[in-house]
């Protein structure tokens, strides 16, 4: 029986941008994941920890995060061997070149395709050279001839994936034809296992172990693998090690007290401190919502880690006009329904967006003057 | 605004007090000639309205008469709406300003100095300037009612008198809340955007701005960030390819090595080969030299033996040739000395030449000595006739005595020094003279001498100081005068006599004419002398006469000489051209014998020469063949030393060739194995030795790129750029989304803005419209059709025509002077009527219409008529004829 981790992509170092003050947060919460994989593996008494790839998300990441991993993995009680992927390639100048990765005799960096043979299995690495190549990474594997569990390394797109450019292809039966126990691979952030002809999951994407991005499912997990022996079926459990949350909330708002059920919706979400929320509204805008809106912004960029609301696709209430009635006959009110004629019939969305914000703008002021 | 009265005082050249009024609530035409203060008048009025009377500076101070410290003030009454109004305003010195207000009759104070001023403004709705005088923008309505001098046109009206405007035309543009909201939505546009539309920049720049500017930065910034990403990147390639360098070098070195190896093994087997091939080479040398010498040695004998023989035979012949060039030789002597004496004999006969030439030059030297002779004849007998008429001039020199002109002129100064002094004397004298008319007897006192004196006759005494005589019958008379001077005349006349005297002691006379004479001739006498000297002088031609006479004797003596050899000369002079003649045909007859006998003995020379030379060379070569001779004998000798006979020594030459062709066989066996070698190996190794070099160079410079490349590297990759560059780009990613935000708020702010301003401009518009109708109405009264309608803006401010003809309007820039004028006074008047809806207001148009012709001036009385039922007119003018055509004006002479 061999007990193993299956991880990859930790992409530590990765841009994330367009969440403003978020991202450093972002970047630091991947590191602390890597600790948690380390707690998690010693709690489930885990003797092997296999990274395929991505460790980091360039080779030129500032060395003190290269540093911070090494250490974080020579806190593992077991081996732990790791890969290069396209991200972080075994090139002159690369993270691997850094001497964390020579003080400690337990964490391996496998920088060419020979064998390791273990006291339970032989591991079979695929460590990648460069960037970019169309070549299968297992394309000379070979595990046929041993008795012992066959692990194979490697990163790359497995085909038949979605949007997948032929970089490192590798096919869908790459397990069996190399006749491999399991093939656990790294590119793809979500977890995704793939079945052979027999019906049997040899090979599988663990996905990153932190969530990357809004959208991405399935991710944030480690795999625990199993494996009786040479030949036996793999076990394959996912664990939860991602901290943060992603949430994109899609809206449609048709009345103007929806947008005080988002407000509560909102509130009641919990650890929004470990949480990033996208709202996207759609439907019609009230003017007199203007105040509902401010408050569900302030929600947003208050108490979550990150908070975004796009009102963009809202289109001003059509029966949403006895405000412009209120204004004084003249050159205010004709220039309200010009506007208003605008956010309607606008020839583009721009000119909508910006003609509903003129509105907005002159209800505001119109409020003001009010008071 | 009605005027009722003004009193200006000291206001530029309005001196003391100056009053008009009451005036007209109709038209009004004040004239007067240029300068004589209408528009002072005018100006007066303004300030007194619209401006504080506290007011300094340069432009105040210019309206106090010139030269004059005097105080100008105004008094103005006007009524306004039902109140009637005077105000009292003193500038400068004394400032002071008073509002009083028509109360049951009288004039009651309401403000004074700076409430009064304040007071005025409200009442006229005008605006405080700022420092300074007020400008047309602070006067409220009169901006537009009021025409100062040359300042006809409108060009912009402020916004009170705007307001006013669109209050009189019954527009209300916004309640006071859409007022507020309008001010609000101008206040935010302000806040973010220029007046022009565009973003404010600097300490209040618009967010968007501060973004866009850090947007640019982080851009900058980023670039710089790729580059240097993108360099460790190049700079991990560089290394891989330095590793790649190094390795294929390596290779190649190690192949060359091998190389190498294989090369050197082929040089030894070379130079083993080529060592045999020398060896084998020299053997077959030695063979063949031996088989030469014995050949040479052969060959060589058989030579001499025919040399000997034929030796012998030359040496015969040449012996017998030698006594025949012996015989000939000795004759050949014999003739060249019979030659010799004959040719000494010819020039024996060149004595004769000379004998001959020395007679022609004796005969020329005897001929020049004669003719010397006779020329020293001519010029001893001339010399000796001067010399006799040179003595009989001397001679009479010797008699004629004379004095020298030096002396002469002494003399001729000490006349004139004595004539001056009885002059003087004479003058410093009494004289008396006595003409008696009876004879009567003198005796002078002075000296005690006598006269007598007859009737007619005169006598005169003279003395120094005095003259005392003494008259018989009569009496002593006496005369006397001034002392002294006398004396010293006398004095200098007595010395100028003596000297005269002394100096003409010697000719006898001192008469200076004769003296004069005498000096004549002894001058002309000592000329002849020099003329006679002159003449001898040229005869001798610097020589002297002794000279002459020697050089003479020498000649004859020379003659004498000559003829002693040649004695016929003395009888008969010799002919030289005959000499000449005799010794040229002597000449040529002996030269010709002596050429002769010269070329005879050359010939001679010549033949004996060639005998001698014959002879020299036959002996020679009998030498050369004896010689010849001798040597092969001894030659033969050598060779035959050893004695072997013709037969064994051709079997020994025959043994020599065979073993020369075995060793030649065995070279070229060698020789053929070394070429089974391709080229050099020596060089090739050296060029194998010198590419394995290079090699190897090429591998440590790869070796040491690898290693910079790497130092480049880690320095890079120490660094992070990656993380650096994901900052940055993180940064303007949250950039471009706040500009993005940013720009929609701004754009939609721009629009609401925007939109508020077109539909405020509309309305604008349609305000303005009744006053262009009005306006164009009366423009069309005045010029016709032409110029179509009038254009305002929503200011009220005219800015265009459009004519009927043309669809678009025309600017007012294309209109004459004329029309100009006539367009702006029409748009005032139609925008007065306007305003004079509620209450009549005052228009003042101060000298315009200079430049309209008087059919148009016409047209624009009656409109001015017309409009004077609702408009109190003042008209300033210079040509109040022009205005004689208002029937109902009011025309009032300025200083009447």
């Amino acid at each position: 029986m061999i007990r193993f981790v299956h991880t990859a992509d930790w992409q530590i170092g990765m841009k994330a941008a367009g969440l403003g003050d978020a991202s450093q947060r972002v970047r630091d919460v991947r590191l602390d994941s890597v600790e948690r994989i380390v707690e998690l593996a010693r709690e489930r008494d885990i003797e092997l920890l296999l990274i395929t790839g991505d460790v980091f998300e360039d080779n030129a990441v500032d060395r003190s995060l290269v540093r911070k991993v090494g250490e974080t993995l020579s806190r593992f009680r077991g081996q732990v061997f790791i890969t290069p992927g396209n991200h972080d390639p075994l090139t002159p100048g690369s993270v691997w070149e850094h001497p964390v990765w020579e003080e400690n005799s337990h964490v391996h960096v496998l920088r060419d395709r020979r064998p390791i043979e273990l006291e339970n299995c032989v591991l079979y690495p695929c460590p990648l050279k460069e960037k970019y190549s169309t070549r299968n990474p297992l394309s000379s594997i070979d595990a046929s001839d041993t008795h012992k569990v066959a692990i194979g390394l490697a990163h790359g797109n497995v085909e038949g994936l979605p949007d997948a450019e032929p970089d490192y292809p590798i096919p869908v039966d790459a397990a069996q034809k190399a006749g491999l126990d399991f093939l656990a691979i790294g590119h793809w952030h979500s977890f995704s296992p793939y079945k052979g002809s027999d019906g049997i999951v040899r090979m599988a994407y663990s996905g990153t172990h932190e969530t990357t991005k809004f959208g991405e499912r399935d991710s944030g997990n480690v795999l625990l693998v199993k494996i009786a022996e040479r030949g036996a079926v793999p076990q394959i459990e996912s664990l939860r090690t991602g901290a943060l949350k992603w949430l994109t909330l899609d809206r449609s708002i048709a009345q103007a007290d929806d947008l005080a059920r988002l407000s509560s919706e909102l509130k009641a979400i919990e650890d929004p401190g470990n949480c990033l929320v996208r709202i996207r509204l759609d439907g019609l805008l009230f003017m007199s919502a203007r105040a509902e809106l401010e408050l569900l912004n302030e929600i947003l960029t208050t108490r979550f880690l990150y908070g975004f609301l796009s009102i963009e696709r809202m289109t001003p209430a059509p029966e949403d006009d006895s405000w412009i009635e209120e204004l004084p006959v003249g050159v205010l009110r004709e220039s309200a329904e010009t506007i208003r004629q605008q956010a309607f019939n606008g020839s583009d969305e721009q000119t909508r967006l910006v003609a509903t914000r003129a509105l907005l703008e002159l209800f505001e002021l119109k409020e003001k003057a009010a008071l | 605004m009605i005027l009722k009265r003004i009193a200006v005082t000291n206001w530029r050249s309005l001196l003391g007090a100056v009053e008009l009024g009451p005036f007209s609530d109709g038209l009004n035409v004040i004239h007067a000639p240029n300068g004589t203060g209408k528009s002072s008048l005018f100006e007066a009025m303004r300030r007194g309205l619209f401006d504080v009377h506290h007011v300094k500076g340069n432009e105040i101070e210019s309206v106090r008469p010139w030269g004059r410290d005097l105080t100008p003030s105004v008094v103005i009454e006007f009524a306004e709406g039902s109140e009637t109004y005077r105000v009292e305003k003193t500038f400068l010195s004394g400032a002071s300003s008073k509002l009083s207000r028509l109360e049951d009759g009288k004039f009651q104070p309401i403000a004074d100095s700076r409430n009064a001023d304040t007071k005025i403004r409200e009442i006229l709705a005008a605006e405080a300037p700022g420092r300074g005088l007020s400008k047309q923008e602070h006067w409220g309505l009169a901006q537009v009612l009021w025409a100062p001098q040359g300042e006809l046109a409108i060009d912009k009206i402020s916004g009170s008198a705007n307001e006013r405007l669109r209050a009189a035309l019954g527009i209300q543009m916004s309640g006071e809340s859409g007022g507020q909201i309008e001010e609000q939505i101008e206040a935010r546009f302000l806040e973010y955007f220029t007046s022009k539309g565009g973003y404010k920049k600097g300490k209040f720049a618009a967010p968007i701005v501060n973004l866009q500017e850090r947007e640019v930065e982080i851009r900058s910034q980023l670039l710089e960030l790729r580059q240097k990403h993108q360099a460790f990147e190049e700079a991990a390639h560089s290394v891989d390819d330095a590793r790649h360098r190094r390795l294929q070098a390596r290779r190649e070195a190690d192949a060359t090595r091998e190389t190498v190896d294989e090369m050197r093994a082929s040089v030894e087997r070379f130079d083993k080969l080529k060592s045999e091939q020398s060896n084998k080479r020299e053997t077959e040398s030695l063979a063949k030299k031996r088989y030469d010498d014995f050949n040479n040695s052969f060959l060589q004998i058989k030579t001499l033996r025919e040399q000997i023989a034929s030796n012998e035979k030359t040496a015969a012949i040449l012996q017998d040739s030698e006594a025949g060039l012996e015989k000939e030789t000795k004759s050949a002597r014999e003739r060249l000395d019979k030659k010799r004496s004959e040719r000494e004999s010819a020039r024996n006969k060149r004595s004769s030449i000379s004998e001959a030439q020395k007679a022609i030059d004796r005969a020329r030297a005897y001929l020049d000595q004669q003719a010397l002779v006779d020329a020293h004849n001519k010029r001893i007998n001339k010399l000796d006739a001067i010399q006799k008429e040179l003595e009989v001039f001397k001679q009479k020199r010797t008699r004629c005595v004379a004095p020298e002109s030096k002396v002469l002129k002494k003399l001729r100064n000490l006349a004139a020094k004595r004539d001056a002094a009885k002059a003087a004397l004479s003058a410093s004298q009494i004289h008396l003279s006595i003409s008696p008319e009876n004879s009567i007897a003198v005796e002078d006192l002075t000296d005690s001498s006598k006269h007598s004196v007859g009737p007619e006759e005169t006598a005169s005494f003279s003395g120094d100081a005095l003259v005392e005589i003494h008259v018989n019958g009569f009496g002593a008379i006496r005369a006397s005068g001034p002392e002294g001077s006398a004396e010293k005349h006398r004095k200098t006349l007595e010395e100028a006599l003596g000297e005269i005297e002394k100096l003409c002691q010697p000719f006898g006379t001192d008469d200076l004419e004769r003296l004069q004479t005498l000096r004549d001739e002894a001058d002309a006498i000592e000329r002849s002398i020099e003329a006679l000297e002159e003449r001898m002088d040229t005869l001798l031609d610097r020589e002297s006469i002794e000279t002459l006479k020697q050089e003479h004797a020498e000649a004859k003596a020379r003659i004498a000489e000559i003829e002693k050899q040649y004695g016929d000369w003395k009888k008969e002079a010799p002919v030289l051209s005959k000499l000449q003649k005799d010794f040229e045909s002597l000449s040529l007859k002996i030269n010709d014998t002596i050429a002769e006998s010269e070329g005879a003995y050359e010939q001679a020379q010549i033949s004996l020469s060639a005998s001698e030379k014959n002879l020299n060379e036959g002996q020679a070569e009998l030498k050369v063949q004896q010689a010849g001779l001798d040597t092969a004998k001894k030659r033969i000798e050598e060779l035959l030393d050893g004695g072997l006979s013709d037969e064994a020594r051709e079997k020994a030459i025959s043994d020599a060739l065979m073993s020369w062709q075995a060793a030649k066989a065995a070279a070229d066996q060698a020789e053929a194995s070394l070429k089974e070698i391709p080229g050099d190996p020596h060089r090739d190794l050296k060029k194998l030795e010198k590419q394995r070099t290079a090699l190897e160079q090429t591998e440590a410079s790869a070796r040491d790129a690898e290693k910079t490349a790497e130092g480049q590297l880690q320095s890079l990759s120490a660094e992070g750029t990656y993380s650096k560059l994901i900052a940055a780009e993180e940064e303007l990613v949250e950039l471009e989304n706040r500009i993005a935000q940013e720009s929609i708020r701004m754009d939609a702010l721009k629009l609401l803005h925007g939109t508020v301003s077109e539909c405020r401009s509309r309305v604008i518009a349609s305000v303005s419209a009744p006053v262009e109708r009005s306006a164009s109405r009366m423009l069309s009264r005045v010029v016709g059709p032409r110029l179509g309608e009038l254009k305002l803006t929503g200011e009220f401010v005219p800015e265009a025509i459009t004519p009927e003809l043309s669809t678009d309007p025309v600017a007012l820039s294309n209109l004459s002077g004329g029309e100009l004028e006539q367009l702006f006074l029409i748009a005032r008047l139609a925008l007065a009527d306007v305003l004079a809806k509620d209450q009549r207001q005052l228009v003042v148009l101060d000298d315009v219409l200079n430049a309209t012709d008087s059919g148009r001036l016409a047209r624009l009385l009656s409109l001015l008529e017309e409009v004077s039922d609702r408009l109190q007119v003042i008209i300033l003018t210079c040509h109040p004829e022009r205005y004689r055509g208002l029937e109902q004006a009011t025309f009032v002479k300025l200083g009447i």
